[in-house]
């Protein structure tokens, strides 16, 4: 590392800079006025460089905070060398690096000897921004207008004067405008704050210093990462996955598909290959997915070092125009934290083939937000009740993955609130809160569990909307380890359970007093055979209900006596036995495309049907493939008369997937799941 | 009347004498024992030559329960929970605090699930009853419990901050049931709304109960083997104190004991001297406390948390950080330079105190620099050897290319200073105070070696420097009064309200209060009340106390008075409707307490001085006056750089700053204008 400045200096230069950063956080609780910002931290700070790279932040949430520098990055093209003193530039547009539209961003040049040096940045959810219905959320958009209003990168101050013109268009296009403009004033504040920092920082170490000490952090974070890259062997490694999407009510599965190159001490991720995008809200910008690649490989190869942006620098990444993962108008991005956490799921896939011992199973996989809507019995007010049930944690090498806890790319959001809180606040009474068991996918480290609460309605009828992944495809295991329980939602009426016609999505639906809304978020997915997991540690997961005594002899093969204590005997014989009985196939190669779908595309297991009968599969079964490599692929069997009767069909893609040649044997797992693709919702179903 | 006051610390035990007949204050430092903490404390007692048959109080800061909490070494815990929620402590809030690692896992819970027994009950938000208590799954409990070892068990049921009986009743069949066991239920531990907060605080308490009360048994038994005979009190963390009998039942209130003594020693001494915004900078051999004064009003929070778990007990709000003078500095895989979290402790302590450790720790970097004197006897016993600092600050020159052992020693000092920097302003810019409108208070053994280079990064000009800045702790313990605190819900919305019922609600919560601390021998003239209320706007989740004034009807200006403290405190106030969410009510006993007599020490400064030394400041060797604290002259005033060593710690004015010797003996330290 070549650089003239002294290593405590520096070492007080970039602390100072991280100080700036939350300081202006602190500012922002203090200030704001939208729940989400003040309660569940639902907002990010940064400071970035004219190069538009960040270059400091603290707690702040990865998944607002990493597609940042686009936004700086097309802020910094708009206006070129127009940029000047007492600028404030304002930006939501998903396409241009934005995330969704209620994520709204303001960027604060600050000059020092007229020359501009740093752009503090502040992002922050806003409680509604326009759109087809309250909060600007809708699972039903089609297209973006519907989502509300977008703002390119624009001056809301030009050198120290508001546009009222904005101020305008932003008042007359947004519900509860007075506490728009509340939390604009915090985030103005906020940069406000920031930039005397900055300039009390200049002056005391001087330009040049605090440049050079901003250059090398960035190099030296740069040059840790490159070091992790280059420990991993070269090659490139692919995966898929899927986001959950109904096509007018019928269930079309979206296909999330990366190869990720290790080329020495770079990274390169290529979205080739996956699902155009959809009329629906499961698109999202690359600035979006590379967030995913990025908390990814983070986590994984380097956890806990510094955040910046040299991190970044050896990742570059490639997608197919207007597709799910690089979005373009006028499609809607709404669900684009779902994007990014596929993301995650499909990084996991590929890093599990280079370092299995740095990864975890999938992870829980969605943000699960749920909202009900109505009025205070007795009150001319209306409540707005929100919570995103955190689910389980993927098993890794050294251990259980921890239950109903925040995924890594969530930053540190409370997902829920105490019980107390919520029944003195609004007319509920929780009935349950407790973890699901047999919720966690089984492993030789176990996945974690996901939480099943239960909320009975004690007022006025009311309306519920849920917004949710992983409803139907559940979290995957890893090197054998099993998928978790996926995300679940019904509604208890009287003695009526009434499911949704669309797993895990519905909008406005009514629910009648008394009705007992049951959420249960999914769990996370095992990691190794669950077949080699410590008898004893499975013991213990009975004794303490995480797992039932019939999973823990289907799953793990673990015999009890009656005392809970193992049976060594039976448990012995058991696991011989379920090993004999899994069904292993050949593999033959077809290259014709495995993917089908209406605007998706989901991959086919073409299965000739006495074949599949043999294995006990039927038309549209979901099923996974294991093979050598560490994460599963899945795929739906579609019967096929021309098939062979002794083999399945892979392409080259899938096999790669599961590192296997033609004429290798690989195993078959089922999945029991709620919905087929392209069926709709046949059980009861409760009206929209 | 005689009394002592010990505390407890993570290197040394510190204990303070004083005789309110005489005035003489005594003072003493013995080595910490952390496997027995009794023998350090009556160490350093006996250290003071203290007549305990002649002592009327004995005051204690403990770590016992805090340092169970962190050595996860408590009891184990039971706990009887409504229906529905066995799994309230292991969802805690699904928040993740440590960023970009995919292995963290969640805090553990002290409770495990199948030691979880649920009852069916349940009270509502208004208190009342939706499902009575089923006493036959309450008793098929107790026996349950019966066939284990005596332990410790919690009951936590919902919404009890409201309506209590349920739990009440379930704590007393345990009770009845379960002799030896140590029973508490959460809304008398503390009845406030949030479960997880409640029952954590709860659980904390049954956790630390059983340790607590084997030490306190065994400290008052010394004692009065000893021949003590007065009553036996212990620091809590709001920065009171109470009766042994007290803490031994609720030691959750003390687990932030030992810093809330120092704290309630600067405001002491800030009374005294007219200084009312202080900044507490307490740096010992382990960690360091820093806490922000303004007005002389002690700073007390209830939403802390202890090692992950949250602890919602009235606390003195104080940033720790973990770093002290026993602090390891150690070079990261990419060259970076770190102090800390790891700290060589009291075994086997920094390298130079020639106990076998190895590694370069602060004190071993200010006995490179020759800012501590290798002469130095700290506690009385623990000499320093300059060659084994040097030797282990040299690893750091070998990991790192360009640095020689005065540099990186410098570099060591330096970064510790950053990180005080950065806690400091945690609690000051922060929370919008600016730190140069505040005066740096230093003491424990290691804050005055650092606090001028602390208030210089921070661009403050002004350091106190209390005298045995080593003991001000335990001085703090005799300077403290005897304090409860109570606290219920009570909710009420401001704008349709009827305050007429608030004062005999106060009313009722002072006279319970009155008569606890009656009965624990307070007199009752002794006895005065401090009100408060929990407040916030409509719509927000987190309440802000309110102190009540106490002039008649005060509940009438709650209002004004919530939005000015709003204001003040958060930058901000709103037209919102406010409500009122608990009041509050802390019963104040007062003690006498220890007078600080004048410095009466004559002479020339020449007189003080020890020696000239050869020391480091700024990278540059320098030669600088070393005096002696005890023989400094009234008023007497001398530049930087110099070093002023006394029992317990010394103090490094740097080449900028100006000392003076102040009228209760205190230095106060200036910076010289640039």
């Amino acid at each position: 590392m070549n650089t003239t400045v002294d290593p405590i200096t520096l070492e007080v230069v970039c602390e100072g800079l991280i100080a700036i950063v939350r300081e202006m956080r602190a500012s922002i609780i203090r200030a704001s006025y939208s729940p989400a910002i003040y309660e569940l931290d639902d907002f990010s700070c940064a400071l970035f460089s004219t190069a538009a790279e960040m270059v400091a932040q603290s707690e702040d949430h990865p998944g607002h905070v990493m597609p940042m520098p686009w936004s700086v990055r097309c802020a910094m093209a708009d206006f070129e060398n127009d940029i000047r003193p007492g600028d404030i530039i304002i930006l939501n547009d998903p396409y241009r690096g934005g995330t969704h539209l209620n994520d709204v961003t303001l960027l604060y040049p600050v000059f020092v000897e007229d020359k501009l040096m740093l752009l503090p940045a502040v992002r922050a959810h806003w409680a509604d921004v326009g759109g087809m219905t309250p909060g600007s959320y809708s699972g039903l958009s089609t297209n973006i207008y519907q989502e509300g209003l977008r703002m390119p990168p624009i001056k809301l101050y030009e050198g120290g004067r508001l546009n009222h013109a904005i101020m305008k268009l932003i008042e007359c296009n947004m519900r509860l405008p007075e506490h728009r403009l509340g939390d604009m004033n915090a985030m103005i504040g906020a940069c406000r704050i920031a930039e005397q920092r900055v300039h009390r920082l200049f002056e005391k170490y001087g330009l040049s210093e605090v440049l050079e000490c901003i250059a090398t952090n960035l190099d030296r974070s740069e040059a840790r990462m490159r070091e992790r890259i280059r420990a991993l062997p070269n090659g490139t490694y692919v995966y898929e996955d899927y986001l959950e999407y109904y096509d007018e009510g019928r269930f079309d599965p979206v296909l999330v598909r990366l190869s990720l190159s290790v080329r020495d001490d770079e990274i390169i991720a290529d979205f080739e290959g996956s699902n155009p995008q959809v009329p629906g809200v499961v698109n999202s910008s690359l600035a979006v997915a590379g967030a995913g690649v990025f908390v990814a490989l983070k986590s994984t190869l380097d956890p806990g070092g510094a955040v910046n942006h040299g991190a970044f620098r050896p990742i570059r990444l490639r997608a197919p125009e207007a597709s799910v993962v690089d979005v373009r108008p006028d499609a809607p991005a709404g669900a684009h934290g779902e994007v990014r956490k596929r993301v995650v799921s499909v990084m996991l896939g590929c890093l599990s083939q280079i370092a299995p011992e740095l990864v975890s199973g999938d992870l829980s996989g969605t943000s699960f937000p749920n909202s009900i809507g109505g009025m205070l019995t007795g009150r001319n007010r209306s409540y707005v009740y929100i919570e995103v049930p955190a689910g389980g944690n993927g098993g890794f090498l050294e251990a259980d993955g921890s239950s109903a806890f925040v995924n890594v790319d969530f930053g540190n959001i409370r997902s829920i609130h105490t019980a107390e809180f919520l029944e003195s606040e609004m007319p509920f009474v929780v009935e349950r809160c407790e973890l699901r068991t047999d919720s966690g996918g089984a492993g030789r480290t176990r996945g974690g569990l996901g939480m099943r609460r239960e909320l009975r309605l004690l007022g006025e009828e009311a309306t519920y909307s849920v917004l949710s992944d992983r409803a139907v495809i559940p979290p995957f295991g890893i090197c054998g380890g099993a998928s978790a329980a996926p995300v679940s939602v019904s509604i208890l009426d009287g003695s009526r359970e009434i499911a949704l016609a669309t797993p895990g999505k519905a909008t406005g639906l009514v629910i009648r007093k008394d009705a007992v809304v049951v959420m249960q978020s999914a769990g996370g997915g095992g990691y190794g055979d669950p077949l080699s997991r410590d008898p004893r540690l499975v013991a213990s997961d009975v004794s303490a209900g995480y797992v039932s005594p019939q999973r823990a002899q289907s799953d793990y093969g673990v015999m009890l006596n009656e005392d809970d204590s193992v049976n060594e005997r039976g448990t012995a014989d058991l696991r011989r036995q379920i090993a004999a009985d899994m069904s292993a196939l050949n593999i033959v190669a077809d290259e014709t495309s495995p993917y089908e779908g209406i605007k998706g595309r989901h991959r086919v297991l073409r299965m000739e049907p006495g074949l599949a009968a043999k294995h006990g599969l039927r038309t549209n079964q979901l099923v996974e493939i294991l093979g050598r490599h560490p994460a599963p692929l899945r795929a739906w069997v579609k019967l096929d008369q021309s098939a062979q009767p002794d083999a399945i069909p892979v392409d080259a893609f899938g096999r790669r997937v599961l590192g296997v040649e033609p004429g290798q044997r690989v195993r078959l797992r089922k999945l029991d799941t709620l919905i087929e693709p392209g069926e709709r919702q046949v059980l009861p179903v409760a009206r929209q | 009347m005689q009394m002592v006051g010990v505390d407890v610390g993570g290197t040394f035990t510190d204990a303070v004498y004083y005789d309110d007949q005489s005035g003489e204050l005594r003072w003493a430092k013995a080595p910490s024992t952390p496997a027995d903490p009794a023998q350090g404390v009556l160490a350093a007692v006996g250290r003071n030559n203290v007549e305990l048959g002649s002592t009327d109080r004995f005051v204690h800061g403990v770590t016992i329960g805090t340092n169970a909490i962190l050595e996860r070494r408590g009891a184990p815990v039971w706990m009887l929970t409504t229906r529905g929620f066995r799994d309230t402590l292991e969802i805690a809030r699904t928040n993740r605090t440590t960023l970009y690692d995919i292995k963290t896992l969640k805090q553990t819970p002290l409770v495990p699930r199948q030691r979880v027994i649920e009852i069916e009950e349940r009270v509502m938000a208004d208190g009342a009853v939706l499902r009575p208590l089923d006493s036959a799954q309450v008793l098929a409990a107790a026996e349950r419990l019966t066939g284990e070892a005596p332990a410790a068990v919690t009951v936590c049921f919902l919404h009890s901050y409201v309506n209590a009986k349920h739990e009440e009743m379930t704590a007393k069949r345990l009770r009845e049931h379960l002799p030896g066991w140590f029973v508490c239920h959460s809304a008398e531990v503390l009845p406030e709304m949030r479960e997880y907060e409640r029952f954590n605080t709860a659980i904390l308490n049954a956790y630390i109960g059983p340790i607590t009360k084997r030490y306190l048994d065994a400290l008052t038994k010394s004692l009065r083997r000893q021949g003590y005979r007065g009553a036996v009190y212990l620091m809590t963390s709001s920065g009171g104190i109470v009766t042994a009998a007290r803490a031994a039942r609720f030691p959750v209130h003390t687990v932030l004991s030992g810093p809330a003594g120092g704290v309630a020693a600067a405001i002491h001494l800030g009374q005294l001297l007219g200084t009312r915004n202080l900044i507490t900078y307490d740096m010992g051999g382990t960690s360091t406390d820093v806490c922000l004064i303004e007005d002389l009003v002690t700073p007390v929070t209830s939403e802390q948390f202890i090692d992950g778990l949250p602890i919602r007990t009235p606390q003195i709000e104080i940033n720790t950080v973990g770093a002290g003078g026993g602090s390891i500095a150690w070079v990261d895989s990419g060259s970076i330079l770190k102090v800390g979290p790891r700290s060589a402790g009291a075994v086997p302590g920094p390298a130079c105190y020639s106990q076998g450790g190895e590694e370069p720790t602060v004190t071993d970097a200010n006995l490179a620099l020759r800012r501590l004197s290798p002469m130095l006897k700290l506690a009385g016993s623990v000499s320093l050897n300059e060659n084994l600092a040097e030797k282990a600050v040299s690893r750091i020159v070998k990991a790192i290319s360009g640095l020689d052992v005065p540099r990186a020693a410098d570099g060591i000092i330096r970064i510790a200073v950053a990180r005080m920097v950065s806690a400091i302003k945690e609690i000051s810019v922060a929370r919008g105070h600016d730190p140069r409108d505040f005066v740096l208070t230093a003491f424990g053994g290691a804050g005055p070696m650092h606090a001028a280079f602390i208030a210089e990064e921070l661009e403050m000009s002004h350091v106190l420097i209390p005298l045995r800045p080593g003991n001000f702790c335990a001085f703090g313990a005799l300077i403290s009064d005897i304090r409860h605190d109570h606290v219920r819900t009570y909710r009420l919305a401001l704008d349709s309200a009827d305050l007429s019922n608030i004062e005999p609600s106060f009313a009722r919560m002072e006279e319970d209060a009155r008569s606890v601390m009656i009965d624990e021998g307070m007199p009752p003239e002794r006895i005065t009340m401090v009100r408060g209320a929990g407040m916030r706007y409509l719509g927000q989740s987190w309440d802000l106390i309110v102190r009540l004034p106490d002039w008649a009807d005060a509940v009438r200006d709650l209002e004004r008075l919530f939005h000015e403290t709003h204001e003040q405190r958060f930058g901000y106030r709103a037209a919102d409707p406010v409500e009122i969410v608990s009041l509050r009510v802390s019963a104040i006993g007062q003690v006498t307490k220890p007078e600080l007599g004048g410095w009466s020490i004559e002479g020339t400064l020449e007189s003080a001085l020890r020696e000239t030394r050869s020391a480091y400041f700024s990278g540059k060797e320098m030669s600088v006056p070393v005096y002696l604290r005890d023989r400094l002259p009234g008023h007497a005033r001398f530049d930087g750089p110099a070093i002023v060593e006394e029992m317990g710690s010394v103090t490094i004015v740097p080449p900028s700053w100006r000392a003076e010797v102040g009228r209760l003996g205190e230095l106060q330290l200036k910076r010289k204008e640039p």
